[in-house]
């Protein structure tokens, strides 16, 4: 038997565009796609004939692919995002954020509670039902062409109020899981570590500004790259020989550079690589799903999807009357701040690490899936909905006005 | 005209122009390059009414029409080749220019820039070949002749009243 990975590899690559195509042909997120792509030609898949479609010789390559993904898509929030940014977005952000973090995550805890699910379990599905997909919420913006609305200011300010949550809360979690003890003092302990780890790495990044400044300072790009690639591969896997998650090295990786002067050629050279191996992240999470495992998690993933619609638009309504807006708005915002991805699948992705119930996995992907669809579908349909609700609550009616339909 | 920017965090920056006539209109400028130019209701500042999405190219092509960069007169465009490197321009003087009321011997035009004003277009007269006494009046348009650079300080030197 010859070595076929570079043709198991292209196969795959060719499943990941052809879902890329499906989605721009049909208007829909990639994200549920790749996923299902991944499922379906997973290890798990049946075996037709001669026809063996799974990845078997490459698995252990696509997976790392994935995990380089996960990289690049951390790094990239950390290029970013600014504390600066959050501020300087204002009061309404900060009180709007805050409202839907409270219902969100409170929801989020009650569930697994009610369904008796162990306590390291309940904060991994209050994070994965709580925090939405920026990636995903920022594209059906620009697709819908909705950027020039006014309560997409506030739809992108709530995105970055989470961004900042993210990144304490995975700190904690990643703490928390990938250490496997449960005991309050090693529990405490091992938040600690993962807090200082973040903190000192910040301060140091803080100090050692002019120094990677000067090391930046190359006018070749293939060694600009790779010094970059170098430095995030190295703290990221620093990160994860302490029990830190990779994903949290990454993070810090970008804040820092995003505080030096090359934070625009970071960027431009950081976008195709997070776009490509980001595809092969969500596709390989596919891989690792049985499909034959999802029957299991229907009951709770419905429940989830339910609670999160309503807990998210409960949340924008409330943000957006807060900070002005009109029920239009408002409906809006709850509805586009409903999308949910690659965060969901790092915690799902960190629980399967730290040897968390296997039904974690089936979950997120369902849940995932479901909300990667509904959220851009409900989003598209605001009108109608506003509409309905309009009726019921009494808010004015949208008028229509007489012009040629230039929305999808 | 009343200009507001705001960040999206992700896409690009979003540019809220409301202009004197009373048209609101929203320019997005996303990270990749694209722009978007959206004109919204003016009786409601929810809905646009139309958009139009450039790449980066059209979108500079687009600025250069709307900054009078692209367009030349064809009259004009020959008397320039024949000139070489001189040219004509047609330029009307604004209500609070400095330079209203002094006539073109008091600027000393030609001393100072080396440009020539070769004629000015007033509302009921033409004036060819103004002499040193012709007086700079507001709303005129000044016909200017002399290399871009002439060309230009000339114009500075009626708007600010000197260089």
């Amino acid at each position: 038997m010859p070595e076929q990975v570079l043709l198991e590899i292209g196969l795959a690559l060719a499943i990941v565009a052809f879902a890329g195509i499906l989605a721009a042909r049909f208007r829909v997120s990639i994200v549920p796609l790749l996923i299902l792509a991944g499922m379906v030609v997973g290890p798990h898949a049946p075996v037709i004939g001669i026809l063996d479609f799974r990845f078997i010789k490459s698995a252990p390559l696509i997976d790392f692919m994935g995990r380089v993904g996960i990289l690049f898509l951390l790094f990239s929030l950390g290029l970013e995002f600014s504390v600066g940014r959050l501020l300087k977005a204002g009061r309404s952000i900060l009180v709007g954020g805050s409202i839907y973090m409270a219902i969100n995550f409170t929801l989020g805890m009650v569930l697994p509670i009610i369904w008796g699910w162990p306590l390291r379990e309940t904060l991994v599905v209050a994070g994965l039902i709580s925090i939405s997909s920026s990636a995903i919420v920022a594209k059906v913006l620009v697709d819908l062409k909705r950027t020039a609305r006014p309560e997409t200011e506030m739809i992108l300010g709530l995105m970055l109020f989470q961004d900042v949550f993210v990144a304490v809360y995975l700190s904690i979690i990643s703490g928390l899981v990938l250490t496997g003890s449960a005991s309050p003092a090693s529990v405490l302990k091992s938040t600690s570590l993962a807090l200082g780890f973040m903190l000192g790495l910040i301060l140091a990044g803080r100090k050692l500004a002019p120094l990677i400044n000067r090391l930046l300072n190359v006018p070749f790009d293939e060694v600009f790259m790779l010094i970059v690639f170098a430095f995030l591969t190295l703290v990221a896997g620093f990160s994860e020989t302490i029990h830190v998650a990779e994903a949290i090295g990454a993070l810090l990786v970008g804040l820092i550079l995003a505080e030096t002067d090359h934070l625009d050629r970071i960027e431009h050279i950081v976008v195709p690589f997070r776009d490509f191996f980001g595809a092969l992240f969500f596709f390989s999470f596919g891989l690792s799903i049985d499909p034959l495992t999802l029957g299991g998690a229907v009951g709770p993933v419905l429940t989830a999807v339910a609670a999160t619609l309503t807990g998210n638009f409960l949340a924008g309504i409330l943000a957006g009357r807060m900070a002005g807006y009109s029920y239009r708005g408002c409906t809006n915002i709850g509805l586009t701040i409903t999308p949910r991805g690659e965060f969901s699948i790092i915690l799902a992705n960190l629980a399967k690490t730290g040897g968390l119930l296997p039904v974690l996995q089936p979950f997120a992907a369902l849940y995932v899936l479901l909300m990667a669809i509904l959220g851009p579908l409900l989003t598209k349909e605001s009108k109608w909905i506003y509409n309905q609700l309009a009726h019921i609550f009494g808010w004015p009616a949208w008028k229509e006005i007489n012009k040629p339909d230039r929305t999808i | 005209m009343l200009i507001k920017e705001t960040e999206l965090p992700g896409i690009g920056k979003k540019f809220q122009i409301e202009t004197r006539s009373g048209d609101k209109m929203v320019i997005v400028v996303h990270d990749d390059g694209r722009r978007e130019i959206y004109h919204f209701d003016s009786n409601d500042p929810e809905e646009s009414i139309s958009m139009v999405t450039l790449d980066d190219a059209e979108a500079r092509r687009v600025a250069g029409i709307l900054g009078g960069m692209a367009y030349v007169p064809k009259a004009l465009e020959t008397v320039e080749m024949a000139l070489d490197d001189m040219v004509f321009e047609w330029y009307k003087v604004e209500k609070d220019a400095q330079a209203i009321g002094k006539t073109i011997g008091d600027l000393e035009i030609r001393k100072k820039t080396g440009a020539a004003i070769i004629a000015i277009i007033k509302k009921d007269e033409k004036v060819l070949n103004p002499g040193p006494e012709e007086i700079i009046t507001p709303g005129a348009t000044i016909v200017v002749l002399g290399d871009r650079k002439q060309v230009k300080a000339c114009k500075e030197l009626i708007l600010h009243g000197g260089i």
